[in-house]
């Protein structure tokens, strides 16, 4: 009986095979970078808001701490979007007439609250908790950039579970002293690495295996 | 009996009609659930400032009902949560007397009500607590020192009146409460951006400024706590010994 394949076709069978492993090496590293792209992550994408609410002018220039809005901060897991009152703590004197902010006067006229565009969303089956990083020495600088040179607010960071876990694995790379942590000129490297692995004594945080136990974040 | 005969009844035909409906109700219920799948990633559920599609007012925080007291803070301590005296607010009261200074602020001249101590231990810990405060909410208008020079302030917002003048370096400490609490003038209220417990910190802080300001002048911080027996006057200031404040008087309360 005649062969049935010709001699060649043991190269095309070799060629055949490292070539579908390439193609499905290429296919996860292509979905893997997809899924960390800015597309679907929203990193680096610019909300526009109902306001030209700007953090540069009321942060950077003015210097106002983030607290004097973002009040619940220290104390809830969220850290408050403030009413529209506190705007017209110094808008009803200045500023007044500036159209920019009729939205923020219609607001506190009929008493209905400007909605906002959320910028950080984090799925649900997340838990987080705003006060207990503040409490731990994680500056706001850390997750959402310097905040002070942002004219409209960006997500900074893919808030995805491999960039939670890269602090939660080891969190004393990125602490500050407690005294810091609305400082957004922060740079990590204002500490040495004993003196971060001290204060990650001091505030008592978690060994890095129940910062990353799963019931930590999906409670 | 008869109705389950009936029901499994091949011959009368019935069987055959309800089997139908009964499978397409299950395709229905099949494409309802489909409809209704909801994400993970935003469960059905509220957190902090969503909007609500049940409260006619879209609110999905929901006011407390008028007149609830939650355990521990029935507020009956008036020094404490109003800075004012207990006589305060009766017909024999002295009515506050006004003046008005040369830009035009309307300031208060006379304080019958307020009260002259802190109703809590006057610490190392308050003050510092109330420097950190200060620095968050009262330092854009008032200044660092308190003469009335924040940024707002050079971004033309009204001037505040300095607090390093004889009225104010003489007026009662439960003023100062008072006005952060409901405002006076230019100045909202600060209620709801403050707690009780910081209020009392930040007038401390502002008593310190005073003092910094003015050391040779007879400036007291007493307390009418009795945990606090120390009375701190301008020249022992800010030695006092820090010891833990009452445990219920330490934030939280709003």
């Amino acid at each position: 009986m005649a062969q049935v394949f010709h001699r060649s076709a043991n190269n095309i069978a070799r060629i055949s095979i490292l070539v579908s492993i390439f193609l499905a090496g290429l296919a996860f590293y292509v979905y893997t970078q997809v899924a960390r792209s800015s597309y679907l992550t929203g990193r680096h994408i610019e909300k526009q808001q109902p306001v030209q609410f700007s953090h540069k002018h009321h942060v950077g220039d003015d210097g106002i701490d983030c607290r004097y809005c973002h009040t619940a901060v220290e104390t809830s897991y969220s850290a408050g979007i403030p009413p529209t009152q506190t705007c017209m703590n110094c808008h009803s004197q200045i500023w007044n007439d500036s159209p920019y902010l009729e939205p923020v006067r219609a607001s506190f006229r009929e008493n209905k609250p400007i909605e906002w565009e959320r910028v950080h969303d984090l799925p649900e089956y997340a838990y987080f908790n705003h006060s207990i990083h503040v409490a731990k020495g994680v500056g706001c600088s850390t997750c959402h950039g310097q905040i002070d040179n942002m004219p409209a607010v960006y997500q900074e960071n893919t808030l995805q579970m491999e960039w939670c876990l890269s602090c939660h694995r080891e969190p004393e790379k990125y602490i500050r002293p407690k005294s810091e942590i609305y400082n957004m000129e922060w740079n990590d490297a204002d500490l040495t690495m004993d003196e971060r692995n001290q204060l990650k004594a001091d505030y008592k945080i978690r060994s890095s295996q129940m910062l990353t136990s799963c019931s930590t974040c999906h409670r | 009996m008869s109705r389950n005969s009936e029901k499994w009844s091949v011959v009368t035909g019935r069987w055959s009609v309800r089997k139908s409906t009964y499978c397409l109700l299950l395709a229905a219920y099949c494409l309802l659930a489909l409809g209704c799948r909801y994400d993970m990633q935003d469960q059905p559920r509220y957190t902090a400032q969503k909007k609500s599609d049940f409260f006619k007012d879209g609110k999905a925080m929901r006011d407390l009902p008028e007149g609830t007291v939650s355990r521990g803070n029935l507020r009956e301590d008036k020094a404490f949560y109003t800075g004012k005296k207990e006589t305060a607010g009766g017909a024999s009261a002295a009515p506050v007397q006004t003046m008005t200074d040369a830009s035009g602020n309307t300031l208060v001249a006379s304080f019958p009500d307020a009260i002259e101590e802190f109703p809590v231990p006057v610490t190392e810990e308050l003050i510092n607590r109330g420097e950190e405060r200060y620095k968050v909410f009262c330092i854009v208008c008032h200044g660092p020192v308190g003469n009335g020079d924040g940024m707002i302030v050079r971004r033309g917002f009204p001037k505040p009146p300095t607090y390093n003048d004889d009225r104010l370096r003489n007026a009662p400490v439960g003023h100062f409460y008072d006005v952060i609490t409901n405002g006076w003038g230019k100045m909202n209220s600060y209620a709801s951006q403050v707690p009780v417990a910081d209020r009392w910190a930040i007038v401390a802080y502002i008593r310190t400024l005073q003092i910094s300001q003015n050391p040779n002048g007879n400036i007291k911080m007493t307390s009418s706590n009795s945990d606090n027996t120390t009375n701190t006057t301008a020249n022992t200031a800010v030695t006092a010994t820090p010891t833990l404040p009452n445990a219920n008087r330490q934030g939280g309360a709003r």
